[in-house]
């Protein structure tokens, strides 16, 4: 019984050697079947499969890579048209194509001068498997952009219908104010709607904070305080673009508008090491701790007494939260301090440097 | 006691500075961003000079220069001419990698975790160095100014600087170390002039005296080792390229808003560094006169402090000595303040990625093992002890980020050879100085001043390497990203 077992079980270090070559082969496809690595992809399918040439082909124009001498092209053509045709595998001596299905899709064909055909359906489904993988990382990536896209059209038609309606109102009374804050109206659309890069400096950020912050002022009649108070060292730091005013946002809509009287609002920016920390903070009604552990959970939860759109309470501050995820790792995500009646403390902490994150 | 008094107000200053600090940048008018752009430069450069005008600067070369001589004064020579390879060769740079520290521009240009936390190791050894006699001064200056033993001053160094920067006395650090420079500045100067109209007709005579063959030769001997032009030589590649690679400094000029900002900038700190150490030749000038007895002591790191009790006595005299004390616990505060959250930066957040940092238990991790160190150090002089500091930065980090910015050829390989050669070579030569005494020559000066010969290696080493292997694809990108003009460029 050991016996056979012995026999049959390859020794470790082949084992070995052929699972980090197939690691290999999966980095090298990564890019997918059009990446860079398709050729070094091809050159250790050949060696690990011991064939004359292999051939990685997409589903139209030339073969993507060829390692070893290269194949008569009408043949090769013939032979993987036979093969996409009855999507299984086709051999015409000493030739061999495997079709590659890659998520139930035909999407190319791996094609294997002098090899052994067992051997060759398994790699041909873990080079699938590889390129199904590659189309997953890139579907992350886009997952993360629509993420800010979602945030971007997310500004609220309230907003903007405020907006509007304040500066219109002070047009005949106070001119010179109906300017500026047209200005700033400008200022705002703009940066927010401003589709280039994924980051910006905290001084942009900023700014645009405080084109929020005074379109919203005038529309409280000024009851609203503002105050910044900025360490210089951190405006310079490259942080993920529409950070900070989401959060302000939050605080005006869900801490002040539901608060009578004036209240004010800080936003606060210093160094800690290596570490960029930004704060905002209002005195408005606050919330349960509870619920805004929800709301970053991105469980929206239905709120007693909520505003009409109370459903999308948050979604902004979950929507940075996962973002801000998403660029550092897990660690560094927002942190809320609040308790009903006692105002909202969202703390942004941020390393200042990260590789890739780069402002625009 | 009236010392014990200014440092304490001092203290209580810089404290308030640091914590409300931010606060007096606060403006409620839509343009306060441009405000606070413009207002950088000047308080940056300011900022950078408080921070780099150490203990060594206020205490320790007048104390070398009453012991070695004039030819001490080619470290604050190196010191400030530093700022003219950084202002040339990294500022604007630096400024445009966005890397903040030197293990995030190796993270940028190469790419590679164990690069950056190796060069994390180089910026703990570095700092430690650079530490080391930050608190031997504070130690020295305290038991002059009230009698405690050496290593309560020590102790409640570390301590004082743990505490301040737990309780949010760097927030806002430019401002905090830029009235470090004027305090510096003043507490240095002001005793300084007095003292030189106090002094006497004869004695301001006897200190112009020159003596071209002794104590006034104009090149520096290092442990009387007969190789001056050698040893002025390494002091001085030491002292300039060091300056290139000291990672506080190189996190400074993130302040600013552009590169050519941070260009400006460095030039300032020269013109303001320049003019701050015109006094501690001063204090070496008269104390050669007034305190000669130091000398035969060692103790001649205190003369800045003992100086003006000697000139002045009475009442003004305790009053001048308080100031000057002030002063250079202002520069240990300032200098230790900023090399620790390098430092405590390091530890927590390069070699210890996985969690979020815990900035404050490695500050005081970090103060605690700088105490240790420092508690036996109290022979070493203190610009002997930060030479080495600069040392091993002039031949780790100044090669790193020189061939980073302007060579693309650079390798991972090639950077983490010359890095370790480097380090290993400038801590050991270091090491066997302390340990060994080979006699007279040069290679006593190779041992005590290793710059002369490891910096070159390391450069050496690192295109060697480099040149055998091939640089990442990306380099290119990386490379041309330092230099663009703009960020438009970039891609």
């Amino acid at each position: 019984m050991l016996d056979r077992m012995r026999r049959e079980r390859p020794d470790e270090a082949k084992t070995a050697r052929v699972l980090t070559v197939v690691q290999k082969i999966d980095a090298d496809l990564q890019d997918g079947l059009g990446g860079r690595g398709a050729a070094s992809a091809a050159r250790r399918l050949r060696r690990l499969l011991g064939a004359e040439t292999v051939v990685l082909a997409g589903l139209d124009g030339p073969p993507v890579a060829v390692a070893g001498p290269g194949p008569q092209e009408e043949e090769l053509a013939g032979l993987l048209a036979q093969a996409y045709e009855q999507a299984t595998t086709a051999h015409r001596p000493p030739w061999t194509a495997v079709p590659l299905i890659v998520a139930g899709e035909l999407s190319g064909a791996l094609a294997v001068r002098g090899g052994a055909d067992a051997e060759l359906s398994a790699v041909a489904a873990l080079v699938a498997r590889s390129l199904d993988h590659a189309a997953l990382r890139r579907a992350r990536s886009r997952i993360a952009q629509a993420d800010l896209r979602t945030l971007r059209a997310q500004i609220s038609p309230h907003f903007l219908h405020n907006a509007l309606a304040v500066i219109g109102a002070r047009i005949r009374t106070d001119p010179d104010r109906a300017r500026t804050l047209l200005n700033d109206f400008a200022d705002y659309l703009r940066y927010s709607f401003s589709t280039q890069g994924d980051y910006a400096t905290v001084a942009d950020e900023l700014q645009a904070v405080q084109t929020y912050l005074e379109l919203q002022r005038a529309r409280f009649d000024d009851r609203m305080e503002l105050t910044v108070r900025m360490a210089p060292e951190v405006l310079p730091v490259a942080i993920p673009f529409l950070v900070i005013q989401p959060i302000v946002e939050n605080a005006v809509r869900h801490g002040l508008e539901p608060k009578p009287g004036p209240g004010s609002i800080s936003v606060s920016g210093f160094g800690e090491g290596p570490l960029c920390v930004i704060e905002v903070e209002d005195d408005g009604v606050g919330m349960d701790p509870a619920f805004a552990r929800a709301v970053l959970a991105g469980e929206r939860p239905r709120k007693a007494g909520a505003a009409p759109d109370g459903g999308r309470n948050g979604v902004g501050l979950a929507n940075v939260d996962q973002r801000l995820r998403t660029v550092y790792g897990s660690e560094y995500g927002l942190v809320i301090e609040t308790a009903p009646g006692s105002g909202t403390k969202v703390v942004v902490r941020v390393p200042r440097f990260m590789r890739g994150v780069v402002a625009n | 006691m009236t010392g014990l008094l200014a440092i304490g107000l001092l203290f209580a200053a810089s404290m308030a500075i640091g914590v409300y600090g931010v606060r007096a940048t606060r403006l409620t008018t839509p343009d306060f961003l441009v405000a606070s752009r413009r207002v950088a430069p000047g308080w940056n450069a300011m900022a950078i000079a408080g921070e780099y005008v150490s203990a060594a600067s206020v205490l320790g070369l007048a104390g070398l220069m009453l012991k070695n001589g004039i030819g001490s004064l080619w470290y604050a020579v190196g010191f400030t001419a530093g700022y003219v390879a950084v202002a040339a060769l990294v500022a604007g740079p630096m400024r445009r990698s966005g890397a903040y520290t030197v293990p995030d521009f190796a993270d940028y240009r190469l790419g590679s975790q164990t690069i950056r936390k190796l060069c994390a190791v180089i910026v703990l050894v570095i700092m430690w160095l650079y530490l080391v006699p930050q608190f031997k001064g504070a130690g020295v200056v305290l038991h002059l100014v009230s009698g405690t033993p050496y290593w309560v001053g020590v102790v409640l160094a570390g301590s004082v600087v743990t505490a301040s920067i737990a309780a949010g006395g760097m927030r806002s650090a430019t401002y905090v170390q830029g009235f470090h420079y004027v305090v510096k500045l003043l507490f240095i100067a002001v005793p300084a002039i007095f003292l030189i109209v106090h002094a006497g007709d004869d004695a301001r005579q006897e200190a112009l005296r020159m003596d071209v063959s002794e104590w006034s030769r104009p090149l520096l001997d290092l442990e009387g080792s007969g190789q001056p032009l050698l040893a002025t030589w390494s002091v001085l590649l030491a002292t300039t390229l060091g300056a290139v690679g000291l990672p506080h400094v190189i996190m400074r000029f993130h302040t600013s808003a552009t590169a050519a900002v941070a260009r400006r900038v460095a030039v300032g700190v020269i013109v303001l560094l320049g003019v701050f150490y015109l006094f501690p030749a001063v204090y070496g000038l008269l104390g050669r006169v007034f305190t000669p007895g130091l000398v035969r002591g060692g103790d001649t790191d205190t003369v800045t402090v003992v100086l003006p009790g000697e000139i002045v006595p009475g009442g003004w005299g305790s009053v001048l000595t308080a100031i000057v004390a002030a002063g250079a616990f202002a520069a240990f505060l300032s200098t230790s303040s900023g090399l620790l959250m390098a430092l405590a930066g390091g530890l927590s957040h390069d070699l210890s990625r996985a969690s979020v940092p815990r900035l404050r238990l490695a500050v005081a991790a970090g103060a605690l093992v700088a105490v240790l160190l420092s508690l036996p150090a109290r022979s070493v002089d203190i610009n002997v002890a930060v030479g080495w500091a600069f040392a091993v930065a002039a031949s780790t980090f100044c090669p790193l980020l020189v061939l980073g910015i302007w060579w693309r050829g650079l390798t991972r390989a090639g950077a983490t050879a010359g890095l370790a050669v480097g380090v290993l070579a400038a801590t050991g030569a270091a090491l066997a100085s302390v340990l060994t005494d080979p006699g007279p020559g040069w290679l006593v000066v190779l041992l005590a001043q290793p710059a002369a010969w490891t910096v070159p290696l390391a450069f050496m080493v690192m295109i060697v390497v480099s040149l055998l292997g091939r640089p990442p694809e990306w380099a290119e990108r990386a490379v041309l990203r330092l230099h663009a003009p703009g960020p438009a460029a970039a891609e």
